[in-house]
C-alpha cells in the first residue's frame, strides 16, 4: 500500500482546520484501500489533541525534539523529511497555511523532489497521480504531475470538506528527531497574538470584507457585527489598507491573503482584479455595491445594488432573525 | 555588508492570460512588470547597504526581457545585474529555478540573500526557502521588518492573528511582504545609469550545472495542461428595497445554497 504522510499544524492547543480537512480528505481517500495515512505532528502536543487527532488517522506519529518546541523552517523540515525518507512515504502533504508554505518547499529539497504549493483539487485516482493549482492570481489552473516519489505539495485551506472524528482511534507512535541543535540557526524570540480567539482568514468558513465604499474606518462596525452573528472573519481590500482604515494582516487580494470560503460577502467593493485575485475560489460571493456597473457583480453569484449602509444592517437584523439570535 | 536580491520580471496582473494549443500552453498579454514584492526586496537590500556598506546584486532568471527587471533594480540604486541567460533555464519549477539562482548566489560571498515572497505569475512562493536549502542557510519567510547587527539579523512576519520576531545568524535568506517598507521611484540619474549599464550575464555551465540539471529538463513538477478556472454564473441581483432585499439575501444563503 502507498503510504500518504499528513503534516498537521496546531495552533495552541488545537490542530488547524487546514490540517483536519486534509485529514478527511486523505482518510476517505485511504477507504478505497490504495493508501494509508500517516498524521505527523511536529514538538509537542497535549494528550487531548493526541485524542482528537487519533479520531482523523489511521496511525498518528508525534515526532519531539527540544529544536521543535517553536517552529523553525530549519527545524521541521529536517524532522518531517528524516520521517517521510524513512517510511517510504509516496506522498507528503500539508495545508498551504503560512508555515506549510514556509518550510514545505525546504521538505522537498531535502527529499530531492518537486513540490506543487497552495493546490485547489487533488486527482488521486487518476495515472499518474495529479494536482490542479491556481497560477496568475487564479486567472488559469495548472494540473501538475510529479517525477519520482514522495509527491509533495500543500493543499489551499477550504479546499476539502472538513469531516468529522471516526469511531475508532488510530495507533499513536512517538518518536524522537534528534536534530543536533546547532542545525538550526532561527530563533523565536517574541510572537505576539493580537486576535487570539479570532477565526483566522484564510481558513474562515464565512469572511465578510469591505472596501473603499465602507468610507471610514469606524464603519468597519458594520462589517464585525455582520461576522459576528454569521461566524465570519472580517477582511479588507488594499485601498483600505494602504489607508491604513484595517491591518495589512485584513487584506485579502493579490498582495494579501487568498482566502477561499464558502461564503463571501464584499460590501463596497469596486472588484479591482488585485482583490478577486485573493478571493476568486469562494464558493457563493454576495456583493454589495451601490454602483451597477462596479466589476465586483461579474465575480458574484449574488448581487444587491444599493447603499451598503442601509443594506448591511438590515441583512445583519434578517440573520440573526433567522438564525434566532 | 553585500547582499543579493533575487527579481523576477512578470505580467502585469492585469495583463489577459488565456488557454492556447489545447491546454499546452498560455497566451499572454505582453506586458510586464517588476514583481512586487520583488521591488520591496530591492529597496531593502538599497537600504541596508546605506546602513551598513557594501555592495547589492540583483540576480534573475528569465528570457531576454528579463533584463528589465534588472535595469529598474539599477535604476533605484543596485550596484550590479545577472542574468541567466539561457534557453535552458526557462520553463523551469521551483526547484530548478532555485538551484540556478542559489548557485548564481554563491558565486560571491554574500552576507544576505532577499527575495519577494511569491512571484505573482507562478505564484508558487517556493524560491526562497528552496534557495535557503539549496545553500544550507537559515531563512524566514515574508518579513515586515529587518534589523542587522553583526553577524546577526533581526526579521518580524504577520503570523495568522499576529507578529513573530524571529533572530537569525548570518547569511540567511529572507522573503520579503508588502509592508517591509515603500520602494522608492528610480530617479532619473538612475535610469540614464540604467540604460548604459553592463549586465553580466552566465550560462548553465558557467553555474557548474548541466542541462539536465536547470529550467524544464531539471524540473521535478510539470504542468500536464492548463484547465480553464470555474466559471461563475451571471449574478443574480436581488431587486427591492434594502430592507426586503436584504430578508430575500438571508433566505438565499441560508436556505438555498446552505453556506450559513
Amino acid at each position: 500500500m502507498e503510504k500518504i504522510v499528513v503534516f498537521v499544524e496546531l495552533k495552541g492547543d488545537r490542530p488547524r482546520k487546514a490540517s483536519l480537512e486534509l485529514l478527511s480528505e486523505t482518510r476517505k481517500v485511504a477507504d478505497s484501500g490504495r493508501y494509508e495515512v500517516e498524521a505527523v505532528v511536529l514538538g509537542p502536543m497535549s494528550e487531548g489533541v493526541r485524542e482528537k487527532l487519533r479520531l482523523y488517522a489511521g496511525r498518528l506519529v508525534n515526532i519531539t525534539d527540544p529544536v521543535l518546541e517553536a517552529y523553525t523552517a530549519e527545524g521541521y523540515s529536517q524532522a518531517l523529511s528524516a520521517f517521510v525518507a524513512e517510511e517510504g512515504a509516496h506522498i507528503v502533504a500539508a495545508g498551504a497555511t503560512r508555515i506549510g508554505r514556509d518550510f514545505m518547499p525546504r521538505v522537498a529539497v531535502l527529499l530531492s523532489r518537486g513540490i506543487a504549493s497552495d493546490v485547489t483539487d487533488v486527482r488521486w485516482a487518476e495515472e499518474p497521480f495529479t494536482v490542479v493549482r491556481p497560477m496568475y492570481g487564479g486567472k488559469v489552473l495548472a494540473q501538475i504531475s510529479f517525477s519520482g516519489s514522495p509527491a509533495v505539495f500543500t493543499v489551499r485551506p477550504n479546499t476539502f470538506a472538513l469531516g468529522g472524528p471516526h469511531d475508532s482511534a488510530g495507533q499513536f507512535l512517538e518518536k524522537r528527531a534528534g536534530i543536533s541543535p546547532e542545525r538550526i540557526r532561527t530563533k523565536v524570540i517574541r510572537v505576539e497574538e493580537k486576535t487570539k480567539g479570532k477565526v483566522d482568514l484564510t481558513e474562515a468558513d464565512i469572511v465578510v470584507s469591505g472596501g473603499h465604499g465602507m468610507k471610514a474606518p469606524e464603519n468597519f462596525k458594520l462589517l464585525e457585527d455582520l461576522a459576528e452573528v454569521i461566524g465570519g472573519a472580517v477582511g479588507a481590500t488594499r485601498s483600505v489598507v494602504d489607508a491604513k482604515w484595517r491591518d495589512h494582516e485584513d487584506q485579502v487580494g493579490k498582495s494579501g491573503k487568498t482566502v477561499s470560503p464558502r461564503l463571501y460577502i464584499a460590501a463596497g467593493i469596486s472588484g479591482a482584479i488585485h482583490h478577486i485575485m485573493g478571493m476568486g475560489t469562494s464558493k457563493v460571493v454576495l456583493a454589495v455595491n451601490k454602483d451597477p456597473n462596479a466589476s465586483i457583480f461579474k465575480h458574484a453569484d449574488y448581487g444587491i445594488v444599493g447603499d451598503l449602509f442601509q443594506v448591511l444592517p438590515a441583512l445583519t437584523d434578517a440573520l440573526k432573525k433567522r438564525l434566532g439570535k | 555588508m553585500n547582499i543579493v536580491v533575487l527579481a523576477k520580471q512578470v505580467p502585469d496582473p492585469e495583463a489577459f492570460v488565456s488557454i492556447a494549443g489545447e491546454g499546452r500552453s498560455l497566451e499572454i498579454e505582453q506586458k510586464f512588470a517588476v514583481n512586487l514584492f520583488d521591488e520591496v526586496a530591492v529597496e531593502e537590500a538599497l537600504r541596508l547597504r546605506e546602513k551598513h556598506g557594501g555592495k547589492v546584486r540583483v540576480i534573475t532568471l528569465g528570457a531576454a526581457r528579463a533584463i528589465e527587471v534588472l535595469r529598474t533594480a539599477i535604476a533605484m540604486g543596485a550596484d550590479e545585474a545577472l542574468l541567466l541567460d539561457d534557453e535552458a533555464f526557462l520553463e523551469g519549477d521551483g526547484t530548478s529555478t532555485a538551484l540556478a539562482l542559489s548557485r548564481a548566489a554563491s558565486k560571491e560571498p554574500f552576507d544576505i540573500i532577499l527575495a519577494g515572497r511569491q512571484a505573482i505569475d507562478d505564484d508558487r512562493g517556493e524560491v526562497g526557502p528552496m534557495v535557503a536549502q539549496f545553500l544550507s542557510l537559515p531563512h524566514v519567510g515574508g518579513i515586515v521588518k529587518l534589523d542587522c547587527d553583526g553577524g546577526k539579523a533581526k526579521a518580524e512576519s504577520e503570523t495568522e492573528g499576529g507578529h513573530e520576531v524571529v533572530e537569525s545568524r548570518l547569511p540567511a535568506v529572507f522573503t520579503v511582504e508588502r509592508g517591509l517598507n515603500e520602494p522608492r521611484t528610480a530617479p532619473i540619474t538612475g535610469v540614464m545609469k540604467a540604460m548604459k549599464a553592463t549586465i553580466l550575464k552566465m550560462t548553465p555551465a558557467d553555474l557548474g550545472l548541466t542541462l539536465s540539471e536547470v529550467g524544464s529538463l531539471g524540473a521535478k513538477v510539470r504542468v500536464e495542461r492548463y484547465l480553464a478556472p470555474r466559471k461563475r454564473q451571471e449574478v443574480r441581483l436581488i431587486p427591492g428595497e434594502p430592507a426586503d432585499a436584504a430578508l430575500e439575501a438571508a433566505r438565499i444563503l441560508v436556505d438555498v445554497e446552505r453556506v450559513i
